[in-house]
Formats: C-alpha cells, structure tokens, sequence
C-alpha cells in the first residue's frame, strides 16, 4: 500500500456482518469522491478483527494511528460499516456519526427489512447502489454541517410567517401534514408536523433533495429510519424556482398528477417576491443585512432541543480564509468542543461515556486561538453554550478578551431568529 | 580489585563486635576513626555469604539495589493496631527486651550490626543527630561491593519485610512439643523440615526457612504478603535458620508487631526460567505495599475488578511451535476482568501489523466496549515487541492514557537500555484508579495526577535566594568529587565514576538540580512509577537507597551530527544512584567510562559515593525549617479559594484570615456571581470599547445590576479610603516586584523574589507584602484560583504545594481543582497535536509539501480557555436558586523564546486584559 498516497482519504466500508461480504465501499480524497480503495485483504482483516473480537463479548470500537482513526460500528448485528479516515483533525466523534448517517441514508433508500434479513446479497448490493449519491455527499465536503450536528441545516428567510402560511395551506390543501420548502439542502419553512421528524430523517430528506440533480419534479420513494423503518413513504418534490424546492412526505395518496400548475399557482403566486428573496440564502442562511459584527467570519448557531443549526462562512466573504478553510476550521472546533467539554446533544446517549459524575462543573463558554505567534494573525473560535442555544464563531481580527463579548452579543442578536 | 579499591565486605573478626547496648553508644562516637577501616576490609564477604544481614544482601547480583526502610513513626503508623508495643531487639546471640520507653519516644531500632559500625562515616550518623533525636536512629545500610560477577542467568532477587503482629499469650496453653511449633503458631508460618532438625556447631548452618505453608486465620496470612516458597531470613533483624528460629520466637514478650525479612523466591524461579522478563511483579507488588500502607489492599481489590491490562508482546512468531500463548512475554495482571482483553489480544496484534501496512503510521490506541465499559488501549511498538496498556476509560480518559505509556515505555527504557528486557511496576496504576474517599491532600494528588503525571517536567519548588545559594553550593561540593582521603585519588587509583549531575528533592518538589532536562525527567519518571516522590513527601523515609544502572537518552541517543569536532558522549554506563534521608532524596548520576575508568561487569554501589551523599543530605538537614516554611507559607502567586466567590458560603468568615483582600472586600465577590447579574453583563458587554481595568469590571457589573436587583456591592461601594490605600500598595508592589525581577533573572533558576528577606517578618508585614505583590490578577479582588506552568527547557513545572491547596479548602474547590487538572489534559492534548504538526513543519520546511492540507486542523493552536459554572452541590434552600460561580480554565502553549506551557484557573470577574498580565507576569517569572 502507497504510504504516502492515502492521506486526507476516507473509505468507508459495508460488509454483511455475518458473511464479511462487502456490500459496498465507498472512498473520497481531499473532499472529493475517489476511485482508490482498500486492497480486499485489508478489508477483510479490518473487519475480521470487528468479528473476532465480538465473538468474545468484546466490541471493537476504534483505532488510531498517528494519522488515521479507525470506527467500527453495527448495525442490527446485520450490517458493518467500517471508516478509516486520515484526513487531517478527523475525530471519533466526527465518523461515529458519520457512520450512523451513512447507514440513515441505507435505511432511508432501502429499508430496514432489506439490511437486517439479507437474503440476496448480490440484490442488496445492486439496491444499495441508489444511496451512493447520498452516501458520497456525507464523505466529502458539504456545505452543510447537518452531518456532524445532527441538526437539520436551516436559512431564515426575510419573511418566514408568510412562506409559513402558505405552506401550511398548500401542504394541507394537498392531503399531507409534511411539508418543506428546501433550498440547496436547507430548510427554508416547514410544517409543524415536518419538525417534528426524528433525528435522522429530519436532517437526511433535505440532504437527498439537496444532493439529488434538479428535477421540476419528482416522486421518490423513502423509509423513515426512525419512524417509518420498514414502511416507505413517498417524498414530493416540486421545483418552484430554480433551486427552491418544494417537499411533501405523504402516504399513497395524493399521486404527484394531482398537484397540478392551478394549485401551486394559488398558494405560491403570492409569496413569489419572498419566494425569490430565499433563493440566493442558501449559502448565507441569514437574510440580507443582518446587522453581524464585521469581525465575524463564520458562525455556527445550534438549538439543542430544536434540532436546527444555522451555519454560514459568508460573513466578510472577501476577505481570508477561503470559505471552505472556514467551513472546516468551524467543523473541527465543533468537533473539539463537542468531544472534549460540552455535553452531548439530548438525544445522542451513546456519545460520551465519560465523567457523568463531572456534570456539577458545566461548561458555558469555550475558546481558542490558532495561528503563528505574531500577534493579528491566525484565527480565533470562540464557543458559548446559553440555554439550549450554542453559538460558535469563526473571527480573524478580535483580541482574545473580546471574543466572549461578541459571542454573547451575537447569540443575542440571533436568538429571535432560531 | 582495581575496580574496587574500597569495596566493602561483610563480616569481620568478633572482637569487633559491640558487646553490649551500653557500649554502642561509644562506639558512635568512635566510628569515626574506624571510616579508614573501609578501604581496607576488601571482599571478605563471600566467605560469610550464608550468614549475611539482609540489607547487605539487598544489593542484587546484578549490582543493583532498592533498599527502602521507613522511618520509625511510619512503621508504628503503618500498624496502628499494636496496642502495646514492645521494641525488641536482637542481636546475634542473645535478645535484649527493651519495654516502657516507648512513651518517651526513645526507641531501639534493631539498628546495630557490629559491621555496620565500622563503615558508617561521621556523616551517616552525626553525633548531634544521634544524641537529639535518638528517635530517627535508622538502621545503616551496608553496601557491598559484589567483587565476584556471575556470568550466565542474571538473578533478580528481592527481599520484603513483612510486619506481623503476634501474640504469644495466646498460646500459653498450647505446649511447644515439636520443633519450629512457634513459627506455625504465632506466626502462621509451616515449614516442614526435610532433616530432623540438628543442632550444628557452626553459626549459620541451619536450614533456610521455606514457608511451606501458610496456617489459615494466621498472621502471616493476613498480611497477605508472605507467598507460599518465600524463604523466611530475618525476625526483626535477627538472622534465623531452622536452627535458631524457635529460640528468637520464643522471647518475644508480649504482643507485638514482629517484622519479618523474606526472600523472594518466586521471583528467583521466575525469573530463571524466563531469563528474558526482567520484572518484578510479585516484589513490586510488596514494594507497592509497603509504600502505600494498608489502604492499598482495599484498593487492591477494587483494581482486581475493573479490567486493565498490561502487555508485551512479540510479533515474531515462531508459528513451528504453537505453543499457547507463546506471543506473550509479559501479561499483568491476572484477573477474571484482565482474562477477557488478554483472550483479546489478537486483536492488538492485528491492528498493530494492519494498520501499520494501511497507513503507514503506527497504532497509537484502540477503545473497546467490554461489559458496557469503555477500555481505552494504548499501544507502543518498539521493533518486533508491542507494550500495551488498556484501562478503562472512566478512570483513565485518552490522553492521559498516551502520556502514561510514553512515560512507561521511557522508563523502562531508561531502565534497561531498551524495552526488549521488560518489568512493570503497577506503581501507575493504583495511583490512578485510587478512591477519593480520602483526605484533602490525597485528592489533590489524585485530581492533579491527571495531568502532572503526564508533564515532562518536575514539580520545581521556589526557594529564597539563599536557600537556593546553599543548596546549589551543597550539590556542586558533591559535584566535585572531591572526597580527600576517601576519593580514589587518595588512593592513586583511576576515579570510578563521574558524576554528571544531581537533583535534589525535598517532600517530592524538586528545589535543586543540576542535571539536563532529559535526564532529570528521565529520573524523574523512574522516580514516580516507584512512588518514591509520594513516599518523601508523606511518609519520611528511613533510609533509601537506589543503585542500578540506567540508560538515559540524553546521552545514549547518537550524536547526529557527524562532525568529528562536536562533543561525543563517551561510550561510558551510566549509573543511578538515589539516596534518600527523611523528606530529602538526592539522585545523582554517575558515569563510568569516558574519564572515570571503564565499569566492568555489574558493579554494586560504591559505599562511598553513597556516603558522599548522605553526608550533603546531612549537611542539608539545617535548612529544612526553611523550606518547610516556603512550603506552608502563603504563596506565590496567591491563590483563592472557589467557595469565597459563592454567596451563601459559609466557610467564607473563617477563610478569610489567609486572603487578606477578601477580608475587606466582604461584598465583593458578590457581584459578578448571581445569574441575573450574568446575563445582562453578557449583554451589555460594548464590543468596541475596551476600557482598562479595573474600572472595566466595575463598568461591567454595574451595568448588570441595573437590570438585577442589585445584588451585590460592586467594588465602587468600597469605602475609598481603603480602596486609595489598595491602590497605593499596589503600585508600591509593581514596583518592587519589577525590581526584584530584574535581580532574580540572571539565575537560571526560579527563585521566589518576594521572599528574598521577609521570613523573618512578623505576620502583619508578611501578609501586606503578600497582597502587595503576589496577586497577579488586576481588579480589587484575587481571582486567581490555580495555576500549572511547564517549562520543558529546564523539564520542571510550577504549581501550588500541596499545603497551599489545603488552606484553600472548601466545598467547590476540590471539585474546581479536579476539573482544572482534566481540562487541561484535554487542552494539553490540543497542544500535543500541534507540536507534532510543528515538528512535522519544521522537517518538510525542506520540501514544503505540508503547508496545503493544514487547512483543514485548528492547529497551531496557541491559546484555548474553556468557562466552567459551578455551583453548590447540596443546595437546601429550595425556593432560591443556587448560587452560581463560573470561572476560566485557560492554557497557553508559548513556543517561542522557548516552549512553555501554562495553565490557569481563575475566576471570570476578571478582566480579560488582565489575562493577558498574567500570562505576562508568569512568563516573567519562569525567565
């Protein structure tokens, strides 16, 4: 094996668990989908060690070498998957849940029934095919950080009530209580009921309609890995304008024929102007001229009991670093501080097993300077947990001593809006 | 013998034995003239070797030696049980019963053998300290000098002393009919004899007492330290064989702790058979006893339960004999819990040989789920062998874990040159998975383990400048070697060893050293995994004495720089000699080689050299009330105590004695503490403008009461005249700190300046100078909680005493300090990394490759704070919400001049700027 080549690569692997047959294997260098994968020797080991060490009661969890961590998790003592990252600042907590996307989105595509009683492998591979897409949007680099939260990717658009409205009144008009409005895989407006969906389906449908090519429309079958595992339902898709779409999750009913021009046109005509105005938001999530503070790079904002984040790296596009170092600056200190101090989301019991007891010292506020020593260069990340709110922020210029008060003034200023 | 001119032997003619007790005390007077004897009583011993004091056989075939004897006070605290206690002693042919002065505090030691008279030097045993203090009388170790070599297997032996208590009323029924019934009885010792037991003229011919058995409900069972094969040698210092066993029994007296002296035998056989495992698993384990006291079977116990795991393993294979578990060399221990991740280890191996091809980096640790409990296992390779380390991840969380096999596999380096000769000391362990059901200071050690046992440095300990004076003079004259009569030039003979350096420790804080970096942190670590810094520190120590040989990497590792010009470390061994005295533990490292002459085989300690540094232990002795004072009082800089900064806190009244700030700022801290307060000041922090402190704080907290109820006073309510005269003071202080920091900067060391000349100051004085220059938090009130600052130059940190912390006791500050010490792990950690991405950076600098992918890692990472709140635990007052203090755990990695890192813990009224001073301030200070 090529030492030097396999660095900034993820493979990901799926093996059958109780045959070792690989179902699939997927790998992304440099955030980019690659061809280069794992010699069938080393994949077998990889996962025999899995296999050996379960035989005796003993559960293998990770690796790690110098470069590269290692996570092996199962799935309904049916499926393996195995990722072996060395990419730069990768962490367990980073491919834990990675993992439990990857195998949300086999769900998602495939039901469960298919990946817990395989019976033809050679059948499961061909379906499972379908979640590639999906599957390689999660390896590489996203705009999105619903991956890594496990929140869903949300924009705040400038007139939110009345888009609310008028999707209430189409998605009830149109039979179903689940309604979306996506923009490039972030959630413009949405049902009650919509927000209502568990943890992995929330963040994975707007995921697949952000990853899926444009389409006016489309009628696509899913399972709801959390509520609907062996069931699928049907996912709407409606293009109002170009990259503005809309969702609907809906039993048998209605056929995607009856959502004809004259009804779209009846709820949507009127909302065109804001309909418009949320279109270029995607990347930016927040609506134009929010008054940020100017040393403000990128910020990340999550509401723990919600399960919404707003994420952007727009702020101050002009100036370094390049939104994608910013992105991953903010992702890797989203991982920091979520492994190492804050406590985990509600709803992800299964992270951070230690120091339950250590809870009487809770951690509020977080930050850190990076950077060569001379002073004015490198970044600051500040963190600041407040309530069910936490606030990460990318800054390039700010003393140390004024990154809190920023934080806690921009956590002000964004709480009216998540 | 040229090698060994003052090699010492063992036995010597009878007439020079000390007839009786009464005459012994002349002969302290006296041994003065007999030092000269030494030189000429050259290798008699193999001629007594049946028959000689254990701790001369302490010395190991291999030269080696880990004498340890606790001081009298220990022993008894160690045994609280005794409830009347007989000091009995022997002596070669008859037992002298000494009773009633123990309330006196006069106690005899079974301290003299005849020979040990004759070597001791006035240094080992002063007049004055002989007379004052007969209490610390300790028993004087000999140290031969092993002049034969055995080639072949190397022995690894070790002897324990074993405290049983027996009570021979008990038995006054039963009738001693067959021989050696008084071992079984009282003792609980069988020992079947193979021969009728005869009576031989010779002295010493008897049968060596195997413990055969052990009588069930008997002492030596409930000690739980004598092992089935253990050869019994000694009964309070008496030799005993077969012969004369059943006659030193039989005057014991009354009840009474009797101390037992074993070999080990188990540990001989292991060994022999395994020639390649050089530990000592079973020693260490009493080792581990003795060193801890009781209290460790409890915990003993409790480790046997958590499964962890200590292994070494081959890689090579030899698959033509598939012997079980032939991979393994060495395993520990061997528990139900440990069974499961020994079955396991297949899988260690796989990834270790796997990974290795796949990444072409090594494994550096693995997480396992093993009965619902994380186990974290760390791997170290070093050519075809593999030490692994797993623990679970509750007691033990991932960094510290890494640090500790770093450590481990260093020492163990450092012990035997490479990990291929293998031995572990649990010494790690227990330490760790310790229960904090103890009193404040162990918590502390415990909480703080976390992170100081994984720093490479050593726990410096500012000292006044003529302390510091004293001391640097006392180890450079030993430096020297400069011994007059008693150095082998007196002799006309080529000097044994040189000695590279020293370091001196006192109670576990190392106040002098002379040695580099490496070194000392090599000897520092040694040191730590046999708890000897612990033992000085707590417990003082009778006597110690460490000889063996050591491969420090400083000099060892291979120059790389070709150059014939630059300095070549001689191709010389290296030796370590440890001597510790009370609190005191002086480790010097000595070479032999280069200018010395070349060691040849395994040579013993040189009862000179070890003399030599007793004798600057001694000289020492004087300033210890000093350093004691340092230690207790108030420090630099100073501290707060958590629970002051909670309202409500009760304890507050009577702390504020020791914070003199406090003391007249009663409302203060209440101003930043209640949350409505917090909020609103979040809020209404200006971005733009950053006001100088202190008014800046005030400003802060004043625009927090107005949407409180204004709970507190904010510092603006302080009566002004105080406030002006604080002002005063302080400028006063900056002053003259700045000054003192100009004359203290030349030393290479860290002296304390602001106690250069008031020790002797009465208290008042004491505490303004206190407040005047030690608080290194600007603002009105003392924010600073705790601090750790690494130097890894010099390879020593800095923080409170244990007794600073235990003046700051109070309900939240354990906890504070325990979350401070895991926090900075975690920021430690972080800072790990990037000095490995530097270090990386500094080797592609040629080919500048890396500069491209570092985008998507923090590092480098200089600086990073975590804000923690915490309140009371129990909080009663059901209809108030509890009180809230939140505080800033900061930690800053200075790569340049030179790298540093400091950690501190200080509560969040402060102004930031003022961090900014602090850091400023310590940095000053470490120069």
């Amino acid at each position: 094996m090529g030492e030097e080549g396999t660095k900034g690569t993820v493979h990901l692997l799926c093996l059958a668990a109780s045959s070792g047959v690989p179902l699939f294997c997927r790998s992304s260098r440099g955030g980019a989908p690659a061809r280069q994968q794992l010699p069938f020797s080393v994949i077998g080991s990889l996962n025999g060690v899995h296999m050996f060490g379960q035989n005796l009661e003993v559960q293998l969890r990770s690796a790690r070498t110098e470069d590269t961590t290692v996570v092996w998790k199962s799935f309904h003592d049916s499926i393996t998957l195995i990722v072996l990252s060395s990419e730069e600042g990768t962490s367990e907590l980073r491919l834990e849940r990675l993992l439990q996307m990857v195998f949300g989105a086999m769900v998602l595509l495939v039901g469960l029934e298919e990946l817990t009683n395989i019976r033809n492998v050679e059948r499961l591979k061909k379906e499972l095919r379908a979640s590639y897409r999906l599957i390689d949007s999660f390896l590489g680099d996203s705009e999105l950080i619903g991956d890594l939260t496990q929140c869903v990717d949300c924009v705040v658009p400038p007139e939110g009530s009345l888009l609310q409205e008028a999707l209430s009144g189409f998605a009830e008009a149109a039979g179903t209580a689940f309604g979306s409005l996506v923009v490039s895989g972030r959630v413009v407006a949405a049902t009650e009921s919509w927000w209502r969906l568990g943890t992995p389906e929330a963040v994975l449908l707007p995921w697949l309609v952000g990853s899926l090519p444009p389409q006016a429309a489309r009628d696509y079958p899913v399972y709801l890995p959390h509520g609907s595992p062996t069931v699928p339902h049907r996912l709407l898709t409606l293009t109002l304008l170009p990259g503005l779409e809309l969702c609907l999750l809906c039993g048998p009913r209605p056929p995607l024929s009856q959502l004809d021009p004259q009804l779209l046109d009846r709820w949507w005509q009127p909302v065109l102007d804001p309909l418009r105005a949320c279109v270029p938001l995607g990347p930016r999530a927040l609506p134009a001229g929010f008054p940020l503070h100017m040393d403000i790079l990128g910020l990340l904002l999550l509401h723990l009991e919600l399960k919404r984040c707003l994420f952007t790296v727009e702020p101050s596009a002009d100036q370094e670093p390049s939104p994608e170092h910013r992105r991953r600056l903010l992702r890797a200190f989203y991982t920091l501080v979520t492994a190492s101090h804050f406590p985990p989301e509600p709803g992800s019991p299964e992270e951070k097993v230690e120091d339950a007891a250590q809870r009487s010292q809770v951690p509020r506020a977080c930050y850190l300077v990076s950077g060569p020593e001379e002073p004015g260069t490198g970044w600051r990340l500040v963190a600041l947990q407040s309530g069910p709110r936490r606030l990460l922020l990318l800054s390039a210029q700010s003393p140390t001593h004024a990154l809190r008060g920023l934080a806690t003034h921009t956590l002000h200023a964004l709480t009216p809006l998540l | 013998m040229m090698a060994s001119p003052i090699s010492c032997s063992s036995r010597h003619s009878p007439d020079e034995l000390p007839g009786d007790p009464s005459s012994q005390e002349d002969e302290d007077c006296d041994y003065e003239d007999r030092v000269s004897y030494s030189g000429s009583y050259s290798s008699a011993s193999s001629d007594y070797d049946e028959v000689e004091p254990e701790w001369l056989d302490s010395v190991q075939k291999n030269g080696e030696l880990f004498y340890l004897e606790l001081s009298e006070d220990e022993e008894e605290s160690l045994l609280p049980e005794t409830p009347t206690v007989n000091h009995v002693r022997f002596s070669e042919n008859e037992i002298i019963i000494e009773e009633d002065d123990y309330k006196e505090g006069k106690k005899y030691e079974p301290k003299l053998k005849r020979f040990t008279k004759i070597l001791k030097t006035k240094s080992l045993l002063p007049k004055r300290y002989n007379k004052k203090n007969r209490n610390d009388n300790e028993l004087v170790s000999i140290l031969k000098h092993q002049s034969n070599q055995k080639t072949g297997v190397v022995v690894q032996q070790r002897y324990k002393d074993v405290n049983v208590y027996v009570n021979p009323k008990k038995l006054t029924v039963t009738k001693a009919k067959e021989q050696l019934k008084l071992l079984e009885v009282l003792v609980g010792i069988i020992h079947q004899s193979k021969w009728s037991w005869k009576k031989s003229g010779k002295q010493g011919s008897g049968e060596r007492l195997v413990v055969h058995g052990l009588l069930p409900g008997g002492s030596a069972m409930k000690s739980g330290q004598i092992l089935i094969g253990d050869v019994l040698l000694a009964v309070n210092d008496v030799d005993v064989t077969s012969e004369n066993i059943e006659r030193v029994l039989s005057c014991i007296p009354g009840p009474m702790q009797v101390k037992l002296t074993f070999e080990n035998t188990y540990a001989v056989k292991k060994e022999t058979t395994q020639p390649r495992q050089k530990k000592a698993q079973s020693n260490t384990n009493d080792l581990v006893k003795l060193l801890w006291g009781e209290e460790v079977e409890g915990i003993q116990q409790n480790i046997l339960n958590t499964p962890h795991i200590v292994m070494y393993l081959t890689l090579q294979l030899d698959s033509e004999t598939s012997k079980e578990e032939q991979e393994i060399l060495y395993h520990c221990p061997v528990s139900d819990a440990s069974q499961k991740l020994k079955s396991v280890r297949g899988i260690f191996l796989t990834l270790c040989d796997m990974l290795e091809n796949v990444t072409g980096t090594q494994v550096t640790s693995s997480s396992l789920l093993l009965n619902g409990k994380q186990i974290h296992v760390a791997y170290w390779k070093e050519s075809d062998k593999l030490l692994l380390i797993g623990l679970p991840a509750e007691e033990v969380p991932l960094p510290q874990l890494r640090n500790m096999i770093g450590d481990v596999a260093q020492t163990l380096k450092f012990m035997y040159g490479s990990l291929d000769s293998l031995f572990f000391q649990r010494a790690l362990q227990p330490a760790k998975l310790h229960s904090s059901a103890s009193p404040s200071a162990r918590q502390y050690d415990a909480s703080s383990a976390v992170l100081l046992d994984g720093l490479p440095g050593v726990r410096w300990l500012t000292l006044p400048q003529e302390i510091k004076m004293e001391l640097d003079t006392a180890l450079s004259d030993l430096e020297a070697a400069d011994f007059a009569e008693l150095s082998e030039d007196y002799y006309d003979m080529r000097r044994l060893y040189t000695i590279l350096g020293s370091s001196l420790f006192y109670k576990g804080y190392l106040i002098c050293s002379h040695l580099p970096k490496d070194d000392l942190i090599d000897i520092a670590v040694y040191c730590r995994h046999y708890g000897l810094l612990p033992l000085a520190a707590k417990q003082r120590i009778g006597q110690l004495v460490i000889w063996r040989e050591v491969f420090p990497r400083h000099h060892l590792q291979p120059s790389a720089d070709s150059n014939t010009e630059v300095f070549r470390e001689p191709e010389g061994r290296y030796f370590l000699l440890i001597v510790g005295l009370k609190y005191y533990m002086l480790c010097v490292l000595l070479e032999a080689g280069g200018c010395a002459s070349k060691a040849v085989g395994n040579p013993g300690p040189d009862c000179i050299y070890v003399d030599q540094v007793k004798t600057t232990l001694h000289q020492l002795e004087g300033i210890d009330c000093h350093i004691n004072e340092r230690l207790t009082s108030s420090p630099s800089p100073c501290l707060s105590c958590a629970d002051w900064f909670l309202t409500g806190s009760h304890e507050k009244l009577d702390n504020l004695t020791t914070s003199p700030i406090l003391s007249r700022l009663p409302g203060t801290s209440k101003v930043a503490t209640s949350p409505t307060c917090r909020r609103i000041l979040f809020g209404d922090y200006s971005l733009k403008t950053r006001k100088p402190s202190p008014s800046r704080s005030s400003g802060g907290s004043d625009n927090g009461c107005e949407g409180g109820e204004g709970v507190g006073l904010s510092p603006h309510a302080i009566p002004n005249a105080v406030w002006k005269q604080r002002e005063s003071q302080g400028s006063d202080g900056s002053e003259e700190s700045g000054a003192l920091l100009k004359v203290t900067k030349k030393k290479a060391t860290l002296p304390n300046p602001f106690h250069l000349g008031n020790l002797k100051k009465d208290l008042s004085e004491k505490e303004l100078e206190i407040y005047n220059t030690m608080k290194l938090t600007s603002g009105p009130e003392n924010t600073l909680f705790h601090y750790v600052a690494l130097e890894t130059v010099q390879g020593i940190f800095i923080t409170p005493t244990h007794e600073e912390v235990a003046q700051l006791s109070g309900s939240i500050h354990p906890q504070l300090i325990k979350n401070f010490h895991q926090c900075c792990l975690s920021i430690r950690a972080v800072f790990q990394q990037t000095l490995v991405e530097e270090k990386k950076k500094a080797l592609n600098r040629g080919d500048h490759s890396g500069s491209t992918n570092s985008i998507s890692s923090l590092n480098p990472v200089k600086e990073y704070g975590v804000l923690f709140e915490c309140s009371p635990e129990k909080w009663t007052d059901q209809r108030k919400a509890p009180p809230v203090m939140a505080y800033w755990v900061v930690g800053r990695l200075f790569l340049h001049p030179k790298l540093q890192e400091l950690y501190v813990c200080f509560h969040d009224s402060v102004t930031e700027i003022a961090i900014e001073m602090a850091f400023k301030l310590f940095f000053g200070l470490t120069l």
